[in-house]
């Protein structure tokens, strides 16, 4: 165990090598650079800039640079977000990605299991036809019209709820349902097709025959083996929920670290583009990582490869 | 594992959490939104619009606006310029304070001008401040800070030296590039003077908190010669035009500075008394590669403008309140009579034959097409409005293709001089010059087009020598009408700021600068 560990750990870190340094080759690449616009720049005026944020060095330079930078836990000072360094700026946005993804990764576990659950333990009646078939829809209608459709009925039309923006708890309802509508669905989907394929195993049968109530039969002998493919899709539902809020949070007007790859990569931001890819694959890297491990716990068929 | 009961649950707790959340509001602020995120509230380091505005409420330069958008007093109670028009005296209002109560001296403004000139400072707008005597110097590290032409006479007394005469320094000084920043403050502090929890600043208003891409609030300076009335006001960054227009609507936010262009006729009839509409110092044009062809003819650059209606393009195009502008300096710039197109007195079939004409002069017809590649700044109103322009132009049997990139990529191209032919724009100052001066030969990149007529240059350095304004006018009309037959530009419209305010707000009236200071405004 300590070995696969290791080694995970190992590659892990050489992914995360690699994101880093293709992402920071990408962003020079790009045309433009961070202070160009419409407004003139006089040569001197152009040459204090660049002196400033390290520009005048030579790419391989910059990188190495870059990379002790981050090394001491430094993201660096954002190009165009003057007043904060990238270090403040995530610390600010994350917390709101973090909270939105989190109840987003909650709605969608809590709803979609229980609406599998329910379809499942019913195969094809009325029940069953009627909630696949809204998932379906979950999964068919993209974010991007969702969240908008939301705001319009209920921040708009009803004024319910606030249409953007943070600050009480009302403003932390319509972005994370938004967010989950797909993989509620998704979850849903799963969690009822693993149930009815355990429905028909025999060990089922056994604890009928032991008189055992249904309900204890669904909690012990149906819901931890028909949960093992959702845990699997959990992995890269949580790194994808806990990142992917970046229609989101435009959508909303949330100040989370979504809109900051938005605006950085437009900005040629390079720092805060940087840092924000940075904490993403972080983020991904070890939810992977977290998945592939309690996999391990959790079913022991699986070999310990090393 | 109920499903109901699990829902049920979660639907209760959703309704509680709601209405204790609806019980508590009471002081409410001015919210207003602004169109995007401040990357700084550094007046020195600042770039955009949108942080000039809240800059606007937090500062005061030497020279101010009113309500209205007109240059009046700020700091300054009163000034003198010598006869030669190179010597500027400032007299400073009497007991002006920092907003932690200590006193504003003519010495903070001249660490202040040669703060932003410092090579370190790296201030991109720095070159505003080009006219004072030595600045381009110091900005580039040649000389000292100290030998920027800015002195300190007494406490109250400031004396500005320039390189040239330049009337228009009144309203240069209108710019956060002009504000006092406050030394005391950033001996101690350095960069992090400008944290909500360090700020100091002299105008109506002084920073609060800053949450990045949620708000800036800022509240009342009680040490403000002229206590605002409003006592605090919220800035959200709207840049969505779509969110921001859902937010007014959800009453969420009193006023917005931009929504979607298509709502214009549905607020036309249902939000009468919150539309404002502000045509702005501004022109956006059309630029010709002068150095290549085939847009080095002049009978080609002169053929496509003649086909292009300005009036068609804003009023049945874009239909958003933009004003067609046949000149290139914008018809609002208040003292200066724009020398517009030539052809504008044509016809259309005149103008029509005249193009095919002149192509065909050109070495242009059917038989050999003429074929150019437009390029524009991404976004749906400049799309519809440079095919309109590719079909007027098609007219004339000319084919165009259109290529649009984001602006930073579109702007960096121009200034490369990688284009035929592209849209552009320039914003900001009530004089003629500002505008013109993109023509001038030696202005650098952001003459995109490479226009070149030593006449036109000469007419611009004699008309910069000038210290009286009007004589400084005439030249420059001279120089627009010279410039403008030839062609290197076509000009199209003036921007319209669409703006939608709560009818309840007082003392918001629209000017061509579009600038709203909240010390101004209060509640009906």
């Amino acid at each position: 165990m300590a070995r696969y560990l290791l080694i995970r750990l190992g590659l892990t870190l050489l992914t995360f090598w690699l994101i880093v340094t293709v992402v920071f080759f990408l962003m020079r690449l790009a045309p433009g650079g961070p202070f160009d616009g419409e407004r003139r720049l006089p040569p001197e005026v152009e040459t204090n800039l660049r002196a400033a944020y390290n520009l005048d060095q030579s790419l391989p330079r910059q990188y190495i640079d870059y990379l002790a930078m981050l090394g001491r836990g430094d993201l660096g000072p954002s190009f165009r977000q003057k007043d904060f360094s990238v270090n403040e700026l995530v610390a600010t946005g994350l917390p709101v990605s973090l909270t939105i993804g989190g109840l987003a990764l909650l709605i969608a576990t809590t709803v979609g299991i229980a609406v599998g659950l329910k379809a499942g333990l019913a195969p094809n009646t009325r029940t069953d036809t009627w909630l696949m078939g809204l998932t379906n829809i979950g999964i068919a209608l993209p974010t991007i019209i969702v969240a908008p459709l939301l705001v319009l009925i209920f921040g708009v039309a009803l004024g319910w709820l606030p249409t953007g923006g943070l600050g009480s708890f009302n403003h932390y309802i319509l972005p994370p349902i938004a967010l989950a509508m797909p993989f509620t669905a998704a979850i849903a989907r799963l969690t009822r097709g693993s149930v009815v394929e355990t429905l028909s195993e025999g060990h089922l049968q056994t604890a009928r025959a032991k008189g055992l109530p249904e309900s204890l039969i669904i909690r012990r002998h149906i819901l931890p083996i028909a949960l093992l493919p959702v845990v699997s899709y959990l992995g890269p539902a949580a790194a994808a929920l806990l990142t992917g809020s970046v229609v989101i949070e435009q959508v909303f007007e949330l100040p989370g670290i979504g809109r900051y790859l938005v605006q950085g990569a437009l900005n040629r931001d390079y720092t805060l583009v940087m840092g924000v890819v940075v904490v993403y694959a972080a983020l991904i890297l070890l939810f992977n990582l977290l998945v592939d491990l309690a996999y391990v716990r959790m079913d022991p068929r699986i070999r310990l490869q090393t | 594992m109920n499903l109901l009961y699990i829902l049920s649950r979660a639907v209760l707790i959703l309704v509680g959490c709601w209405l204790l959340n609806n019980a508590a509001n009471s002081a409410e602020p001015l919210r207003l939104g602004n169109p995007g995120e401040p990357e700084t509230l550094d007046p020195h380091r600042y770039n955009l619009r949108l942080e000039e505005t809240i800059l606007t409420d937090l500062f005061l330069g030497l020279t101010t606006f009113d309500a209205h958008g007109q240059i009046v007093p700020g700091a300054a109670a009163a000034w003198t310029t010598s006869d030669n028009g190179l010597i500027w005296t400032f007299n400073l209002r009497r007991g002006l304070k920092w907003s932690d109560g200590k006193p504003l001296t003519a010495a903070d403004f001249v660490y202040a001008f040669r703060r932003l000139l410092a090579p370190e400072t790296a201030a991109s707008l720095a070159y505003f401040m080009y006219p004072l005597r030595n600045a381009e110097a110091v900005n580039s590290g040649e000389l000292p800070a100290e030998e920027l032409g800015v002195r300190a006479v007494d406490e109250h007394t400031l004396v500005i030296a320039l390189e040239a005469p330049y009337p228009h320094l009144a309203e240069r000084l209108l710019y956060p590039t002009g504000y006092p920043v406050p030394a005391h403050v950033i001996k101690e502090v350095g960069d992090a003077w400008v944290k909500p929890q360090n700020w100091v600043s002299n105008g109506a208003y002084r920073l609060e908190d800053w949450q990045p891409q949620s708000h800036v609030t800022l509240v009342r300076n009680k040490h403000f010669f002229d206590p605002a009335t409003i006592e605090r006001v919220i800035y959200h960054p709207l840049a969505n035009e779509q969110s921001s227009y859902n937010r007014y609507r959800a009453k969420e936010v009193h006023a917005i500075s931009n929504f979607p262009s298509g709502e214009l006729d549905r607020i036309r009839e249902n939000l009468t008394g919150h539309l404002r509409l502000s045509p702005l110092l501004s022109i956006v044009y059309l630029v010709f590669n002068t150095t290549a062809p085939p847009f080095d003819d002049v009978r080609v650059r002169e053929a496509l403008a003649l086909v292009i209606e300005p009036e068609i393009l804003t009023e049945k195009v874009q239909r958003s309140g933009n004003v067609a502008n046949g000149s290139f300096v914008p018809a609002n710039v208040v003292d200066y009579d724009p020398a517009v197109m030539p052809h504008l007195h044509l016809d259309e079939n005149a103008r029509h034959e005249k193009a095919i004409t002149l192509l065909r002069e050109a070495g242009y017809g059917t038989d050999n097409p003429l074929r150019v590649t437009m390029r524009y700044v991404s976004g749906t109103e400049a799309k519809k409005t440079q095919l309109a322009i590719a079909s007027f132009w098609k007219n004339i049997g000319v084919e165009t293709q259109l290529h649009h990139t984001e602006l930073k990529v579109h702007f960096a191209d121009l200034r490369q001089g990688d284009f035929q032919v592209a849209q552009a724009g320039w914003f900001g100052e009530n004089n003629a010059e500002h505008y013109l001066g993109l023509l001038v030969s030696d202005t650098g990149n952001i003459n995109y087009g490479r226009y070149a007529n030593p006449a036109y240059d000469a007419l611009m350095s004699a008309a910069r020598q000038q210290a009286d304004v009007n004589s400084r006018n005439k030249l420059l009309r001279k120089a627009e009408a010279l410039g403008i037959a030839e062609y290197p530009v076509v000009p199209l419209y003036s921007v319209t700021i669409r703006r939608l305010v709560d009818p309840a707000i007082t003392g918001w009236y629209e000017n061509s600068r579009d600038v709203h200071p909240v010390r101004f405004l209060g509640w009906r």
